[in-house]
């Protein structure tokens, strides 16, 4: 059920990412940082982030574009779960239209 | 003493319910993107008992997806690690703004608030900070076991349903991720000005993903946007 080299990844995973959560608080404890760090520190999450969804913006297929925008309109004025819908919804219609 | 005890431990019942009710929106937003997550990975082939061992143990969305979308026959493990790192190093920066918060706090007990931290309950727990003046603990694990919980249970769900579906595609279930994303970003929007850098870091995500193998689109993006946001920290 559980494959030898997907529980090294998923341990290699959890590992990592257990170091991002503790690690600011383990390192700042009583510090500080310069105006500058923390405000280039500021941007990292929204630049992680898009990057990460980079991918959505770059697949050349029309139906998946215009679901996209959708998407982004919908999340500038919307909350999470009307958002998701409207996402999923758009991009399950125009892919059969389009 | 029996009374004092009862008391606060009835006040406590109640702060964890308030942090139940506050998170119980997102949770059915995320009810969509767990099964998505739980069918995706089940398609490049992870048992319904790995994606739970995957969501227990690292509980966090978006490097779960970036996993899996590097995901092959044999996985690249070190590439996995890194990305999962690169995703999730907006948690130091997330750790860091809690950490005041946790300063009278026994250490084992801010370790505990860190290590179920993720993007929603991290906003919460501080805009509820914010608001009461008040870091309150049992609302904070109130929300962060609840999303915990539901994120293992429904991405599990989704790896079990994920078979029966077939191609999920077709329910445009894969926009299901981008959008939390971008609702997370919109809640975090600086202003036009101080945005510069996540569009940077869009544009070369975008060109590093048309131009190379792998991963490399999302350290290329994230480097790129730092790299600005310093420029632009340095002449203010």
């Amino acid at each position: 059920m559980i494959d030898p080299w997907t529980l090294i990844i998923i341990i290699g995973m959890a590992t990592v990412t257990v170091t991002t959560r503790i690690g600011g608080y383990a390192l700042l404890r009583g510090r500080t940082l310069s105006p500058r760090l923390l405000a280039t520190m500021e941007a990292a999450p929204g630049c992680v982030l898009i990057a990460v969804i980079a991918p959505h913006f770059a697949t050349g297929r029309p139906a998946d574009m215009l679901a996209l925008v959708i998407t982004v309109v919908a999340a500038l004025r919307l909350p999470m779960l009307p958002t998701v819908m409207i996402g999923m919804a758009s991009a399950a219609i125009l892919r059969q239209v389009l | 003493m029996t009374f004092i005890t009862e008391q606060a431990s009835s006040a406590q019942n109640s702060e964890i319910q308030r942090g139940i009710r506050a998170v119980t929106p997102i949770l059915f937003g995320l009810v969509p993107v767990a099964l998505a997550f739980g069918a995706l990975a089940s398609q490049k082939g992870l048992t319904a008992s790995e994606v739970s061992l995957m969501t227990g143990l690292n509980f966090a969305g978006g490097s779960e997806f970036a996993a899996i979308g590097l995901w092959q026959a044999v996985p690249p493990l070190l590439l996995i690690v890194a990305i999962t790192f690169l995703v999730n190093s907006r948690h130091l920066l997330m750790g860091a703004a809690l950490t005041p918060h946790l300063a009278g706090l026994p250490r084992w007990k801010a370790y505990a608030v860190l290590v179920l931290m993720c993007d929603e309950s991290w906003a919460l727990g501080l805009a509820d900070a914010r608001k009461h003046r008040f870091f309150s603990l049992p609302f904070y694990f109130g929300q962060a076991v609840t999303l915990y919980l539901g994120w293992m249970a429904l991405s599990t769900l989704g790896a079990l349903a994920g078979p029966l579906l077939g191609d999920i595609e077709q329910y445009g279930a894969d926009l299901a991720f981008p959008a939390v994303f971008l609702v997370l970003l919109r809640g975090m929007w600086p202003g036009v000005v101080k945005a510069s850098p996540w569009l940077a870091s869009l544009a070369v995500a975008i060109a590093a993903y048309l131009a190379l193998p792998g991963a490399w689109y999302v350290p290329l993006g994230a480097l790129t946007g730092l790299g600005l946001s310093w420029l632009m920290a340095g002449r203010t």
